[in-house]
């Protein structure tokens, strides 16, 4: 059989090309600039949402029990914070996939099914302490719970069901640069410097030495600067937004900038219960803190303390419920994104919905066991968060599904088993507290 | 003014010399991902299956310790009244 070959020019062939919306700029820093601010959303979102109702309460508390001689902590944990999500920015971006689903592909269904079970268990008791803060703040601001939480819950419904992701994440984004009003807090109730910089700078054990007291709060510290839900919240985000293997250095730009605002935010949060402490104030939550100092710091230090509140458990309820739903959307298979109308993604929605419904719910009933609930979210996420760190280790070494470009590098792996060994020892000290209290003396 | 940047829509073919286009993700065109779809389960090499065991045993003694906690709340030790 005769073979013909066939001579094509280059020139006779059209590539067709795609056409995209754009915006069309002339210089190379403004397109930079640009793009990274297009960028901007998960990174910030998932550091600045940690700082939730719990967190507020944790470094308050901190703040009012040792005053600034635990800051040293937030400067360790910042590095931290930003590794183990860094490693979250590569997988979603390189797959395209939620946490969930990879955990689901690639342990197999007991571990998948574990770990949704727990994320989802977690989530939904954390709601809860964020309706309950809601609750405290807005009746010490004169609003009956029975208004204000209602009123909140719509208001994070409506955010999430209007089918642009675009719109949410803008929403989300102002409420974090609202947060920043802390700084102003701290600024107006602020200790000597030389002090703040000392304790940031040097680790130090408080009068006392190491006693049970502390040992628990440093693990509430830890547990609430790192959680299990911002590994499938962030890479849900990454998917959902469809960030590009381009976009990976401004994602961890925008993961950087967020880990520098939440320690920040958190360290003004421990100057203001140092404050309650070097001045006589004692309170059980940051409410009761806010309404004690008015008399010393006036009324708007008050009132912002209490919408900080407010605004901080929002931001938690939309970030946790998100990662819930897109977790549970990923592995039932379901249509999961917020770019989509509610009608064509309902079991996705439904799923937010109801996380938030139920939890609001909850808190207006009379005599629900709010203290029980606070205390299974720390026992249940000191559990879960070693579990989640290590399946994130794990594929972020797996050469047969991301390659050798986006594995960890051998500094990456240093640095991470490091951070597991010391939450493991973490959980079990806090176990071992439990079964003999006596391990480290009382205060 | 030449250097506000306007929104439009662009074929990457007739883009000017000069200039930049700045697409967002989600008007871009989709990416082709990693290919996920034929993976199975992860190799049990030493080093995963070590790791998974750590897990299993921390998980069994962490949900031991809150039993007992909870045992220990409820009287069933003796210790509380």
């Amino acid at each position: 059989m005769q073979t013909k070959v066939l001579k094509i020019s280059t020139a006779d062939i059209v590539v067709e090309a795609p056409t995209v919306r754009g915006l069309m700029v002339r210089s190379k820093w403004m397109h930079r600039l640009l793009t990274f601010l297009m960028v901007l959303g998960p990174g910030l979102i998932v550091m600045v949402a940690d700082n939730d109702a719990g967190a507020v309460s944790t470094y308050v508390q901190a703040g009012a029990q040792y005053g600034t001689r635990l800051l040293w902590i937030l400067l360790l944990l910042w590095p931290t914070t930003y590794f183990i999500q860094e490693m979250v920015i590569r997988l979603g971006i390189a797959t395209g996939k939620g946490h969930a689903a990879m955990i689901y592909q690639r342990f197999g269904k007991w571990w998948g099914v574990f770990s949704l079970v727990d994320l989802e268990l977690v989530n939904f008791l954390t709601l809860v302490t964020e309706f309950a803060a809601i609750t405290l703040a807005v009746e010490h601001l004169g609003i009956t719970p029975y208004l204000g939480v209602p009123i909140a819950a719509v208001g994070l419904i409506i955010m999430v069901v209007t089918g642009s992701y675009l719109r949410w994440e803008r929403t989300v984004v102002l409420l974090c640069v609202l947060d920043l009003a802390w700084l102003g807090i701290a600024f107006k109730l602020r200790p000597g410097v030389g002090e703040l910089v000392h304790n940031t700078l040097v680790p130090g054990i408080p009068h006392g030495g190491l006693t049970g007291d502390l040992m628990f709060l440093v693990i509430a510290i830890v547990g609430t600067t790192i959680a299990p839900w911002q590994l499938f919240f962030q890479q849900s985000c990454i998917a959902d937004k469809k960030l590009r293997f381009s976009d990976i250095n401004w994602a961890r730009l925008d993961t950087f900038l967020g880990a520098c605002v939440t320690i920040t935010v958190a360290g003004c949060m421990m100057v203001a219960g140092a404050y309650a402490m070097t001045h006589g104030v004692h309170f059980e939550d940051p409410a009761q803190m806010a309404n004690a100092m008015r008399s010393m710091t006036g009324e708007g230090i008050r009132v912002g303390i209490l919408l900080l509140m407010i605004n901080a458990a929002v931001l938690g309820t939309t970030a946790i419920s998100l990662s819930s739903a897109w977790a549970y959307g990923e592995v039932r298979g379901w249509p999961h994104s917020l770019q989509l109308p509610f009608k064509e993604a309902k079991g996705f929605y439904f799923t937010y919905v109801g996380c938030v419904a139920l939890a609001a719910g909850l808190v207006l009933i009379p005599r629900a066991p709010l203290q029980l609930i606070i205390l299974g979210v720390q026992v249940l996420a000191g559990i879960m968060l070693p579990s989640a760190i290590i399946f994130l280790q794990l594929l972020l070494n797996d050469k047969e599904l991301l390659g050798e470009q986006y594995v960890n590098k051998t500094w990456n792996n240093w640095v991470n088993w490091t951070i597991i060994i010391v939450l493991f020892a973490l959980s079990l000290i806090l176990a071992a507290q439990v079964v003999a209290p006596n391990l480290f003396p009382s205060s | 003014m030449h250097f506000m940047p306007v929104t439009m829509d662009v074929n990457l073919n007739d883009l000017p010399e000069n200039h930049y286009l700045v697409v967002h993700p989600l008007n871009d065109v989709p990416e082709e991902k990693i290919d996920t779809s034929n993976l199975g389960p992860m190799a049990m090499t030493p080093s995963v299956k070590i790791s998974l065991l750590s897990l299993r045993a921390y998980l069994v003694l962490m949900m031991g310790l809150v039993l007992y906690h909870v045992l220990d709340l409820a009287g069933l030790f003796g210790h509380h009244g």
